[in-house]
């Protein structure tokens, strides 16, 4: 007679059994399905709400370009390229043309001309971003006729005329209609001679101006639109469409923005990160508890016909369904978060806040909740099928542990490390998906996997070596410190585990707060409040000393004047390779002709170091340039460059390659030099200085009244509008860090929480035998206490790596933070140690005997 | 001495009352040997809990030498467990993370004074474990950990002792080891036995025999012990 396979159970049969088991003890799966909420809210929240945030905070970047993308050339693009400019429009992509160049005006009361940075645009398309704001008030559409031009307070002071005067520009006599007060792309213009004098593109090319081919530089300014394809795939096209162009989108407007993107990016990104892990680990710990205290229940149900397969399907039901209800519960309580935050926030910075319904995030936070649950939950659920029946029999009768070597436990337990490895390359992956940063995401997703590896082992190694000290000093030992350190052993304890997630979490957190720690007083400097807001142009070399004791006397003048020597110079070859074969990267060759040379014993203020060293001598021949000349011209360390000046040819050799972070008077340099290089040139210097935003225009008539032909560039606005924008950021990170520092406390809490049953006979059977409650509490105290303390140590020792390799990842400088490290050690002690009471108290007043019953 | 006056227990289940023991009255004097019987859920095991202050009764008064136990606060109880009570469990309850030495200890470090090494080792010593001392429960068997149990129950030689089904748990061999044990303490020492047991073979050994049967008494019979 053949055997007759038993059917296996159902799908719809072990819903009905795991609904049923679920409906038994609410209570207990509320505990998991918390967890589990709390995660998925805390990763849905975060996200969410820095996706949003980050759409503003782009906004706010484009309006220093005033557009999405700009290409800048010094010539009227050929037909053929008009053309493809033209074709963009069918993308959706709007276009308009700025021209930049100097002239002389003059007032018609006056015959002294005056040299100025004239600005044509089309006021009906300019500017794309932000706006121009004129004084008196108005629109620029209006305002600005092929008749009116509007001019900076400057021009007014220095031509001693006001506004509805004329103004004569070349042949052409115009109406100044309106003061300009700011125009959002001011820098990125260029420091243009001469106070700025705006007028139509329509105009200018009726005046005749352009034909003399003066310095007229040709700015295209682009906007996108959702049809466009990606801002990248936009300026590549443009990039071959303008060969000689210099392409630069709204990303890049400012370094101090870009970088502030860029960092603010990258630790949302690790914000985001923390809360999943955080979540994950809260979710595992959670399940991992609740299905050890189901071990019985399993072996009834085994010992009454059940397969390992019919328990494996009743609770793999059970565990996503936990997962899908508690990420339901996240995901809504994440969006509440998300849409409490700008109101929070709303009191202390004017956020505006584009707020969609985050399909993404919440989808994200959903899956990640579901996903982490399972994968967490194999482990324990793949145990199952090593849960004997005779455990009914000989219920709280211990195994005994058989002895056996490493590879024979490798080998028994090879599902387990398989699941590990996936559960590892799970979350690694979804590091990798929920990233926006490509630098976090990598490394984080790398680091993580590491660490956790890292972290166990060091977790089981420490237990061994405070297990060897246990093993010589017990008997020596006071009770209540040998029993709370041998609790630390207990069978089935889940001590490596827990340390392990405790340790990884703390390093997480701590993490969290180097990195925003690191990037705010990173930022901190590119936002401080006396940074130079006004420029001086074209100071001679006699007029230096004046100029700053004119300055040093004005009281509304904060800090020394920022000065730049400028000498004017030609690149003649760079490796041997003439300048006029140069194979250039989206340089227009005409800035060639003259570049401008400087000189500095020592890295200038706002600069960083990106490779190379600085000089130690001044030998006339090292040469730092900026990595966007570096990038442009294809230099490396090592290259070697010729220069000339005033007839002066100068070898150079390139030793390091810095950055600039647009806030100081350096930034405007491209060159430097060492002193002796350049001396005995001819030189003219720039000036950097902060006012009071609401006195420049007193301080520009005293520099007129003393200095004429000194220009002063006015870019207060800009540097406020950059100010806001860090400041923001810096207050949406700490915001965001404090709430997922928060968060993953609670989640911590939890998981030490979930080992809290495992006390419950101990302390009953303490009780039994005459033990109080100091005792008691003693014996439990020392178990959190050296738990949280090992943990705290192994996690700050992480975070400390981590931080480093990240900071250093996104160019900012690490210095070990000893006050919050201490903070996180001893936190995570007395966090250990609250928690553990503050779900064991309820133990200590337990009658004995309902306990003793139940077994 | 142990006196029970008008002793009830009742827990609720949902919207009922269930009546676990009902107006129990018992005198046991100090040095006799108690044998409580019944069949499961007669309410054996509550009874002997609320006789060492395990639980609190819902009405009804506990007396340990005279002092009113039942409503005492719980480290008041804990004391008297510690000075007067010994407990035995059926699942031997021993505290898995300390060794036998360390669990026979454990009272000592509790409620007792001076260095209890030597006590403790010697009681583990008379229990037939010498060479068992510095093991782990987990390495024991089942009746190896119920001896450890028994000199834990011992070592502060309190005048009571408790056992809850304390051969339940073993094979026949290891049973009669162990009553043998509780046996000659109750002789040797005085200290007066209250045992709680299926088994009829085991209670033939005791002075007295306490019958439950649905929470009261239905039986109690002095008899002379096999």
């Amino acid at each position: 007679m053949a055997a007759t396979q038993k059917p296996s159970l159902t799908w719809s049969s072990a819903a009905k059994v795991a609904w049923r088991e679920l409906q038994a003890s609410r209570t207990k799966f509320l505990f998991v399905i918390m967890s589990v909420a709390i995660g998925v809210a805390a990763l849905t929240g975060v996200r969410g709400f820095s996706d949003s945030f980050q759409t503003t905070l782009l906004g706010e970047a484009r309006t220093i370009m005033a557009a999405d993308l700009s290409a800048r050339m010094f010539r009227q693009p050929t037909n053929e390229e008009q053309q493809q400019l033209d074709g963009l429009a069918s993308h959706g992509i709007q276009r308009t043309q700025v021209a930049e160049t100097i002239s002389m005006v003059s007032s018609p009361g006056d015959p002294v001309p005056l040299l100025v940075s004239l600005k044509a645009v089309d006021p009906q398309k300019y500017p794309f971003y932000g706006a121009v704001d004129l004084q008196p008030a108005g629109d620029l559409r209006q305002v600005l006729t092929d008749a009116t031009v509007v001019v900076a307070e400057d021009l007014l002071i220095r031509l001693h005329t006001q506004v509805g005067a004329n103004l004569k520009i070349g042949d052409s006599t115009f109406r100044i209609a309106a003061i300009l007060v700011r125009e959002p792309d001011r820098m990125s213009s260029g420091m243009g001679l001469g106070p700025r004098v705006m007028m139509t593109y329509s105009a200018l090319q009726k005046s005749g101006l352009l034909q003399r081919g003066s310095r007229s530089g040709e700015r295209f300014l682009f906007k996108l639109s959702p049809q466009s394809g990606s801002i990248t795939a936009v300026r590549a096209r443009l990039e071959r469409i303008l060969p000689d162009a210099q392409v630069t989108d709204f990303r890049e407007s400012n370094p101090a923005l870009t970088d502030g993107l860029k960092r603010s990016t990258g630790l949302l990104s690790l914000i985001c990160l923390v809360a999943m892990v955080l979540g994950a680990i809260g979710v595992a710990m959670a399940m991992r508890a609740h299905l050890q205290q189901r071990v019985e229940v399993l072996a009834i149900m085994k010992s009454i016909g059940a397969r390992s397969s019919d328990i494996l399907r009743i609770y793999l039901f059970q565990t996503v369904l936990l997962g899908l209800v508690g990420g339901l519960i996240g995901v809504v309580c994440g969006l509440g978060v998300e849409w409490v935050f700008p109101t929070l926030l709303g009191k202390f910075l004017p956020l505006r806040l584009d707020l969609r319904l985050p399909w993404h995030s919440a989808l994200a936070g959903l899956a990640t909740g579901i996903l982490t649950t399972v994968l967490f939950c194999l482990p324990p659920l793949l145990q199952i099928r090593t849960v004997r029946p005779n455990l009914v029999l000989r219920r709280m009768v211990e195994e005994p542990e058989t002895k056996r070597s490493l590879w024979a436990r490798l080998i028994e337990n090879r599902a387990q490390w398989i699941i590990a490895v996936v559960i590892l390359l799970g979350l690694g992956g979804i590091a990798a998906a929920l990233s926006d940063s490509i630098v976090v995401g990598r490394w984080f997703a790398g680091a993580l996997c590491a660490l956790l590896l890292v972290i166990l082992g060091v977790a089981a190694l420490t237990l061994r070596v405070l297990r060897a000290f246990l093993a010589r000093t017990r008997l020596h030992l006071r009770s209540w410190l040998r029993h709370g350190l041998a609790n630390l052993y207990r069978p089935g304890n889940q001590s490596a585990a827990v340390l392990a997630a405790l340790g990884m979490g703390v390093m997480l957190i701590l993490t969290v707060f180097l990195m925003q720690h690191g990037v705010i007083e990173e930022m901190k400097l590119t936002s401080a409040m006396n940074l130079p807001n006004i420029f001086l142009i074209d100071i001679s070399n006699r007029e230096l000393a004046g100029v700053k004791q004119l300055l040093a006397h004005e009281p509304e003048v904060q800090g020394d004047l920022e000065t730049l020597p400028v000498v004017s110079g030609r690149l003649i070859s760079v490796d041997g390779t003439p300048a006029e074969s140069l194979k250039l990267k989206n340089f227009p060759r005409r800035l060639l002709q003259t570049v401008t040379l400087t000189w500095s014993s020592a890295l200038p203020a706002g600069s960083t170091l990106v490779q190379g060293t600085w000089w130690d001598k001044d030998d006339g021949q090292s040469l730092v340039v900026t990595d966007h000349i570096a990038d442009r011209l294809h230099l490396r360390l090592g290259s070697q460059l010729i220069l000339a000046s005033n007839g002066r040819t100068i070898p150079a050799t390139v030793v390091a390659i810095i950055r600039h972070n647009g806030q100081h008077v350096y930034s405007r340099s491209e060159f430097i030099l060492t002193p002796k290089a350049l001396a005995g040139l001819p030189v003219i210097w720039y000036g950097a200085v902060h006012v009071d935003p609401r006195q420049v225009g007193a301080l520009q008539r005293a520099l007129f009244n003393r200095y004429p032909t000194v220009t002063v560039i006015n870019i207060a606005d800009v540097i406020e509008t950059v100010q806001g924008v860090v400041q923001q950021i810096t207050l949406v990170v700490r915001f965001l860090a404090a709430f997922s520092i928060l968060a993953g406390a609670v989640i911590l809490a939890s998981s030490i929480a979930s080992t809290q049953f495992r006390r419950i006979r101990e302390v009953v059977v303490l009780k039994t035998l005459g033990a109080k409650r100091n005792h008691i509490a003693a014996v439990f105290s020392v178990e959190f206490i050296v738990l949280g303390l090992l943990a705290g140590l192994v996690g700050v020792i992480f975070a400390n790596l981590l931080s480093r390799v990240l900071l250093h990842r996104l160019d900012v400088p690490f210095h070990v933070q000893w006050l919050a490290t201490a903070v996180a050690l001893v936190g995570t002690a007395i966090l250990a140690t609250a928690t553990g009471w503050a779900t064991s108290f309820r133990i200590l007043g337990q009658k004995p005997l309902q306990v003793l019953r139940e077994e | 001495m142990i006196e029970v006056r008008r002793l009830k227990k009742s827990i609720r289940n949902g919207n009922r009352t269930i009546e676990i023991l009902k107006d129990i009255n018992l005198l046991i004097p100090a040095g006799q040997f108690v044998a409580i019987m019944g069949a499961s859920g007669s309410g054996k095991s509550t009874l002997l809990g609320l006789l060492a202050g395990l639980d609190s009764p819902t009405s009804g008064e506990v007396f340990i030498d005279g002092a009113e136990i039942s409503r005492l606060p719980e480290d008041k109880l804990a004391e008297v467990r510690g000075r007067k009570l010994g407990f035995v469990f059926q699942s031997f309850q021993l505290i898995p993370t300390l060794t036998a030495l360390e669990n026979v200890l454990l009272p000592h470090e509790l409620n007792g004074s001076g260095d209890g090494r030597a006590a403790a080792a010697d009681l583990l010593r008379s229990v037939g474990l010498a060479d068992r001392m510095h093991h782990y429960p987990i390495q024991l068997s089942g009746g190896e950990q119920q001896r450890v149990a028994l000199a834990r129950a011992f070592v502060l030689q309190p005048p009571i002792i408790f056992a809850d089904e304390p051969t339940g748990n073993l094979d026949s061999a290891n049973g009669s080891h162990v009553l043998d044990l509780l046996l000659s303490r109750n002789r040797a020492s005085g200290a007066t036995l209250v045992l709680v047991t299926h088994d009829a073979q085991v209670a033939v050994h005791a002075d007295r025999r306490v019958v439950l049967r649905d929470g009261a008494i239905v039986e109690d019979t002095m008899q002379e012990r096999a």
